[in-house]
């Protein structure tokens, strides 16, 4: 049992950031579900959340792609009503599922939902598919993230190390400090080290200069 | 159950993308061909586990987003796993999220500019460690050290003129001159660049200029009297089949560094191309990209054969280390980066339209889409010749 885990839920201040649910209020969402008992219970739970909601039915040929969260009725041709492809979504997706009839894993599948809400609702299912399918959406796009910026800095490590054999062959610097003097540059600068790199190298191919030679 | 499975003569289907409308159909209609030769020779062959193979073909137009939206169609209505596609690196990166996300396999038949390994993509044209680094050797070797640089504006000739920009200074050259035009490019637009290489005199013209607008610049480079003799165009992309759309006339004497050309000896070729022109006529001629649609179709279906299931995970695993004999000579998917291991050539268009083999490995060499065996040692990068 770590210390976060022992920290009581409602002082937040003292955590420094909003609660899930804080986190909630503002975020847009559509609903794509008839209207009926259970989706009025649905809207009244995500209004609760003070979320802005909006409902849509009957079902549109392309599913809205600009709200933060999507609720999307089950059908058996959902992926192609998406907006998007697949592994580049604009939205948390929370797949509708319906109580008894049976669906398709595959559609399901196709659909790469975030998260699911079997009918019928309750207040709780819908609070946990939405933290559910936020956190899940979230990490998604911060994982790749992180591989553009892997794949970015693989390329500017290349940058740098010539920069480096440019700063020890010109000026005579051992290698820890042409480091170092790249990264100060980048520092006082306010730009990338990989920047400073590239400025260096530049300017020494333009004075005809060769790192080799 | 397992009985019916076994027994079942159900088609192995898969999904083609190549453009064969657009301003990328000059090479693409060409892999879409060697696709197809490959896929006829194996159903002719009784199939993959007698079952055969059948494509499920769409023509993105050149448009590298529809690649994404016929992506996931194939993947999601027409139920297919595997695709088999993409000329340029933007309609790859089109169909990358796709593949990824819904664990499908990308055979990417063209050469590209290195620096990617995912997953979900065997790649089977060179990598820039499998052509600029010998072709720019060879250059500096024959022609002189000054370059000029010619390219598309799009990712791929950007980070290719990156990585050329790289070896060249890392072996003593320099670049010039760097122009881009637009992949849509017409003539006109080249005559101030051919203007301002006559003006600098570069030893070399290097070109990653693709598409139809390839043809423009070499016709543009005829047309004011400059002598590939001593001031080349060299090109990693320039293939038979611009050669051919541009005129024999306006192509020769100008330089290529590919993995595979039509003028390549051996009998396998020659089955090849005898068996490619028999299919799609004689006047018509095979090219690297031709190759690269054929043979991984056949790498595809020795791997499936073992695998006997399309299934990403299991067929992948077949793939990584299968070889095949293929028309450049043995070919063998690097298990380490998933691209293929491929023979190194350089050479030259003569008067026919074909290219004359001037300089090559004297195996295959291994990919190193990510350079690491380069860091330092660029300056040896014509030792694998």
């Amino acid at each position: 049992m770590n210390e976060a885990m022992r920290k009581p839920v409602s002082n937040r201040e003292a955590v420094g950031r909003k609660s899930m649910v804080q986190e909630l209020a503002d975020l847009t969402t559509v609903v794509l579900a008839p209207m009926d008992d259970q989706t009025t219970l649905l809207l009244r739970e995500l209004q609760r959340y003070r979320m802005r909601v909006q409902q849509v039915w009957p079902m549109p040929t392309t599913v809205p792609g600009e709200a933060d969260v999507v609720f999307c009725e089950y059908c058996p041709d959902l992926a192609r009503r998406l907006p998007w492809i697949p592994g580049d979504a604009r939205s948390a997706l929370v797949v509708i599922v319906p109580a008894s009839e049976p669906i398709q894993a595959e559609s399901l599948s196709h659909a790469t939902p975030n998260a699911v809400l079997p009918r019928p609702f309750t207040p709780n299912a819908v609070l946990s598919s939405l933290v559910l399918a936020r956190s899940q959406f979230g990490y998604e796009r911060r994982l790749r993230s992180k591989i553009e910026k892997l794949d970015e800095n693989l390329r500017s490590m290349r940058t740098v190390e010539r920069a480096k054999a440019i700063l020890m062959a010109t000026r005579q610097m051992p290698e820890t400090e042409a480091y170092s003097f790249i990264r100060r540059q980048a520092m006082d600068r306010r730009v990338s080290a990989s920047a400073v790199a590239a400025a260096i190298v530049d300017s020494f191919e333009l004075l005809g200069y060769d790192p080799q030679h | 159950m397992s009985n019916s499975l076994r027994r079942t003569t159900a088609p192995w289907r898969i999904g083609v993308l190549f453009s064969r409308t657009g301003f990328m159909s000059v090479i693409e209609e060409t892999q879409y061909q060697g696709t197809l030769l490959a896929i006829e020779e194996i159903n002719a062959a009784g199939g993959v586990c007698g079952r055969e193979l059948v494509p499920v073909s769409y023509d993105p137009g050149s448009d590298s987003a529809a690649y994404g939206h016929y992506a996931k169609r194939l993947m999601i209505e027409d139920e297919v796993s595997t695709i088999f596609g993409c000329y340029t690196s933007s309609s790859r990166k089109a169909v990358l999220p796709v593949v990824e996300r819904l664990n499908g396999l990308l055979w990417y038949p063209t050469l590209y500019e290195g620096f990617e390994a995912s997953p979900n993509v065997i790649y089977t044209g060179a990598s820039p460690n499998q052509n600029s680094l010998a072709l720019c050797r060879y250059l500096m070797d024959n022609y002189g050290s000054r370059f000029y640089f010619v390219g598309s504006d799009y990712i791929y000739p950007r980070e290719s003129n990156r990585v050329m920009r790289e070896v060249l200074k890392a072996n003593g050259g320099s670049v010039v001159g760097e122009r881009y035009v637009s992949v849509h490019a017409r003539w006109q637009d080249f005559l101030p660049i051919v203007q301002d290489i006559r003006r600098i005199r570069p030893d070399v013209i290097f070109s990653t200029v693709v598409g139809e607008a390839t043809i423009f610049l070499y016709q543009a480079y005829a047309n004011v009297g400059l002598d590939p003799r001593k001031m080349p165009i060299a090109s990693l992309t320039t293939t038979e089949a611009e050669i051919a759309a541009m005129g024999f006339d306006v192509g020769e004497g100008h330089i290529t560094a590919a993995s595979y050309f039509q003028g390549v000896e051996g009998e396998a070729n020659d089955s090849f191309v005898n068996r490619f022109k028999k299919r799609f006529g004689g006047d018509v001629s095979t090219n690297m990209c031709v190759e690269a649609s054929y043979f991984q179709l056949h790498l595809f279906a020795k791997a499936l054969e073992q695998a006997n299931t399309l299934d990403t995970e299991i067929l992948r695993a077949m793939v990584m280390g299968t070889t095949f004999d293929a028309p450049q000579g043995a070919v063998t998917v690097n298990p380490n980066t998933a691209h293929a291991d491929l023979w190194t050539r350089i050479g030259r268009a003569n008067g026919d339209g074909q290219f004359d083999v001037i300089s090559q490995s004297r195996e295959a060499v291994h990919a190193d889409p990510f350079l690491i065996g380069y860091g330092r040692a660029t300056a040896q990068a014509g030792n694998t010749l």
